[in-house]
């Protein structure tokens, strides 16, 4: 169950952060924290407001810079909101830009560990899990050498299979389909449908439609940092017949 | 600060493989290996000796200068590579702090956890050294655990402070080459403070590593014991720098990803 109330993320313009710490440190004693907007700083969420039920898949859509990566980081736990709040009932594992962990000198089997651990399993259940991994990305001949030495295709492949063997609860899914031939789209779609017959909560973000298509229940438009729109599939496409 | 078992326990995995992982990359296609924990406070020692009793022989103290100068750089060298490992730590993993939750500090902790695994290696020249030059042992060279213990929580804070620092300003990076130079010549590496007056004693002590490397050398080589009193003053400045260092490294960490 995730749940997001009227929630604002706040972002800087700069590169340097002066004003940044010092307010950190004073807001140790200080309560009440600053609302507004200063100079060279903008709302990338404006009371953006949802939730996700246990076991729903929901997909984000909307142009690039509306929001929807803010969104996954806030859910993440990686960034927190200006204002409002977000409740997270669950482990996350993020799939973001996958094989983030990744070293480029270790081998793949090694970068599984890494990873596994990263993405929060155990070491006993990564060396238990090793096999399956290694099936799945179909890279039995080079899990011993470097990553460094791999094809784009290999890493995504690699990193997918890692993250989608995790046991987490929430899965967040950020146009992750846009490398890998179509064999391997097919497959990575397969066990997405998979994972959601397991009860698995989704959040994706896409422009695929196809994607969209296959596995969201629901559809919540975002634009410029708010919610324009929540709705199912239908309503979303006979909107953009209409639209169009 | 009971809270960080508890918060870092979930995650003692994930910590271990951190430590393994900067471990095994530092050596992979390295020839030598692990002996690059050995050759740096072995090869600072010989430059020191050598140094001391030929270019300008002076006398520093009674005992054999290998083992003096090895006594204070065995220490040093975990506490300088700590920082090395430490600070750019966190802004060298800035694709995973932007993207997936941990807590950070695994980051900064598991270099000072690297530097500490070089110590133990380094640490089995300073045995055979002791061994070496027959060093008269007695039972106070069992001060040098809680002293190390010292040293680890004292690293680990400047280590949590400085790398968060430098998620907000690089400066911290640019700054620490320069910074751990003068450290270098503000602690008895290669000199001892027993011979100066109280009031420059006084002075030097202000850095919490001339207290913990001059007894750390004292109870080895010398086999004298801690003043009982300046330990307990030590522990107690210690514990309270590492609470704070911890607090501020909590409240930035908040904001890593939006700034790094």
């Amino acid at each position: 169950m995730i749940v997001l109330k009227d929630v604002w993320k706040r972002y800087y313009r700069h590169h340097i952060f002066h004003r940044s710490l010092r307010e950190d440190i004073i807001s140790l004693f200080k309560r009440k924290q600053r609302q507004g907007l200063e100079k060279n700083e903008f709302w990338a969420l404006k009371g953006v407001s949802f939730e996700v039920k246990k076991g729903e898949c929901v997909g984000l859509y909307g142009p690039n810079g509306a929001g929807k990566s803010t969104i996954l980081k806030l859910i993440a736990k990686v960034t927190y909101p200006t204002r409002g709040t977000i409740s997270v009932d669950g482990r996350v594992a993020p799939l973001i830009e996958i094989g983030a962990g990744f070293h480029l000198d270790l081998t793949g089997r090694e970068n599984i560990h890494i990873n596994g651990a990263i993405l929060g399993m155990r070491i006993n259940e990564i060396k238990r899990k090793i096999p399956a991994i290694v099936d799945f990305s179909e890279l039995n001949e080079f899990i011993d050498m470097p990553v460094k030495k791999y094809s784009s295709g290999m890493y995504l492949r690699l990193a997918f299979s890692i993250a989608i063997h995790s046991d987490a609860d929430i899965f967040l899914i950020d146009e992750i389909l846009a490398v890998g031939d179509e064999a391997f789209q097919e497959k990575c779609l397969d066990k997405i449908q998979n994972l959601k017959k397991q009860g698995k909560t989704m959040i994706v973000v896409t422009h695929n439609r196809k994607l969209m298509e296959e596995v969201a229940d629901e559809i919540i438009f975002i634009e410029k940092g708010e919610v324009i729109d929540t709705s199912s599939l239908a309503t979303l496409y006979s909107k953009l017949k209409h639209t169009k | 600060m009971t809270g960080i078992p508890l918060r870092l326990n979930p995650y003692r995995d994930l910590f271990l493989i951190f430590i393994w992982r900067e471990f095994s990359i530092r050596y992979r296609q390295s020839i030598i290996g692990v002996l690059w924990a050995i050759l740096q406070p072995l090869s600072m020692m010989l430059l020191f000796t050598f140094i001391f009793t030929y270019i300008m022989p002076m006398h520093i103290t009674d005992y054999p200068y290998v083992l003096f100068f090895y006594a204070g750089l065995l220490p040093w060298s975990f506490f300088s590579s700590s920082l090395n490992y430490a600070i750019p730590s966190l802004t060298n993993h800035y694709n995973l702090i932007t993207k997936i939750y941990f807590p950070r500090e695994i980051l900064p902790l598991s270099g000072v956890a690297v530097a500490f695994i070089d110590f133990g290696f380094a640490s089995i020249v300073y045995v055979l050294l002791l061994i070496l030059f027959k060093a008269k042992i007695s039972w106070n060279i069992f001060w040098f655990v809680p002293l190390f213990i010292l040293l680890l929580v004292f690293t680990a804070s400047v280590a949590l402070v400085l790398s968060a620092l430098n998620v907000y300003y690089r400066d911290v990076k640019l700054a620490s080459g320069f910074l751990i130079q003068l450290w270098f010549f503000a602690s008895p590496v290669f000199y001892s403070i027993d011979r100066l007056s109280l009031k420059l004693k006084l002075i030097l002590f202000l850095n919490p590593l001339t207290f913990i490397i001059e007894n750390m050398r004292r109870c080895v080589i010398e086999g004298r014991g801690v003043v009982w009193w300046q330990f307990l003053f030590m522990t107690v400045f210690v514990s309270l720098l590492f609470s704070l260092s911890y607090k501020f490294f909590m409240v930035t960490e908040r904001k890593f990803a939006d700034v790094i």
